[in-house]
């Protein structure tokens, strides 16, 4: 990945013009702002943004993508550059290893093994201990990913309670709830999984691996890239979950940061800057790689992961999904 | 590595050398431009910097800072905050 260019976050309303073959960001309020175009690594808008032909252009000649979050922070899409990145033999060597029942259900298993070992590891090693081992024997029996994903979600539903009684009353999820989210807790998760998920999309575009053909997810889901469901899952826990308790924790979350209705939650304008501004910096956080012998960056684990992935695909060695090691 | 430039062009290439600058770095003061830029970026514009301008009348000052360091910033006067990402 290049190191010099940067992920830019739009966290309110703004208009995206072209000028001087480069970016202007154009808001309500201020003056605009100009951006070097070659400092751009993608775009994450996580409020509604004009943009024209002109820009699209542009974009594309700097093969920069644009994800855009909706209203309630879910994933809506992304404005994807032509790919360049692909390779015929490497997504007929994934379409086969998909296509394999047993091979498929193999990395099925490692990801919701590892995701397991993820949550227990962010949220409470010691209360999820039981589950995990029903989990584990569950994973061994499963046959199909169905099973697989029951067995998951049971796992997650004594790991959202366990999270529960870490966190202060107003900020407990009560179940996980998505479009819209019921509450805040929900809201927070949705919003950084969203995240985690434009993240792992572009990572994944620079691999030439296919992002809708999927091994644990359906690859029949249309409007989702199934691939980055299934490796966003390993890496949900390490920034929703954990970030979560962290901000609670430190009491940096306030209910002012959240609209909350009768019914639906969502961050507000100060609360998604300061969400953006954690998982940013999150994101840059480094450390020392084990098989790499050098730091790296919670953002380049994930094109550490789609390229082990690749290997996979190519090579035939064998799948293991990201597991928190520190 | 963190780079200033600051350039002193005659005013009829001012335009031209603004133009350039914006496509890779942050526009922070008149003629000041401060960003990152990778060493390969950094020849790219040194090339086309030096197409735009006349080398024996303009001058451009380049500062560059290690790798992994940002310089030390401080505002006297008018608040002119360093570029952000986040928008």
């Amino acid at each position: 990945m290049p190191t010099a260019t940067r992920t830019y976050w739009l966290t309110t309303p703004c208009r995206i013009r072209r000028k001087d073959q480069s970016l202007r960001i154009e808001r309500p309020d201020g003056s605009p702002v100009h951006i070097p175009i070659t400092d751009v690594r993608d775009i994450v808008a996580c409020e509604p943004i004009d943009i024209n032909t002109a820009v699209i252009s542009l974009l594309n000649q700097h093969r920069v993508n644009v994800h855009f979050l909706s209203h309630y922070g879910d994933y809506a899409g992304s404005l994807l550059t032509s790919d360049t990145s692909t390779s015929g033999q490497t997504v007929i060597a994934q379409a086969r290893l998909a296509g394999d029942p047993a091979a498929s259900l193999d990395i099925a298993r490692a990801i919701v093994a590892s995701t397991a070992a993820n949550v227990r590891r962010v949220v409470d090693r010691k209360l999820l201990t039981r589950p995990m081992t029903i989990l584990e024997s569950s994973i061994a029996g499963a046959s199909s990913r169905e099973e697989l994903m029951g067995a998951e979600g049971t796992f997650r539903r004594s790991a959202w309670a366990v999270l529960d009684t870490r966190l202060p009353d107003w900020l407990r999820l009560d179940g996980r709830s998505r479009r819209p989210p019921l509450n805040a807790g929900n809201a927070f998760i949705s919003y950084v999984n969203g995240i985690t998920y434009a993240r792992l999309l572009s990572a994944i575009r620079l691999t030439p691996l296919h992002s809708g053909v999927a091994f644990l997810h359906s690859s029949m889901e249309r409007q989702r890239h199934s691939l980055v469901l299934d490796l966003a899952e390993v890496f949900k826990p390490l920034f929703a979950e954990r970030l979560l308790l962290r901000l609670a924790g430190r009491g940096q979350l306030k209910p002012a940061h959240f609209d909350v209705d009768v019914n639906q939650a969502m961050l507000s304008e100060p609360g998604r800057k300061l969400v953006v501004q954690t998982v940013r910096d999150e994101l840059a956080v480094t450390i020392q790689h084990r098989a790499l012998g050098r730091n790296v960056a919670y953002d380049e684990l994930l094109y550490l992961e789609a390229l082990q992935l690749t290997r996979t695909c190519l090579e035939g060695t064998p799948y293991k999904p990201f597991r928190i090691w520190w | 590595m963190y780079v200033v430039v600051v350039y002193d062009t005659l005013a009829k290439r001012n335009a031209a050398i603004l133009r350039l600058c914006r496509q890779y770095l942050h526009h922070v003061q008149r003629s000041v431009f401060e960003g990152a830029l990778s060493p390969a970026q950094l020849r790219r514009f040194h090339h086309k910097v030096t197409e735009v301008i006349d080398t024996g009348y303009d001058s451009v000052l380049v500062f560059t800072f290690p790798p992994g360091t940002t310089p030390e910033r401080h505002e006297w006067g008018i608040a002119q905050p360093a570029p952000s990402d986040i928008l």
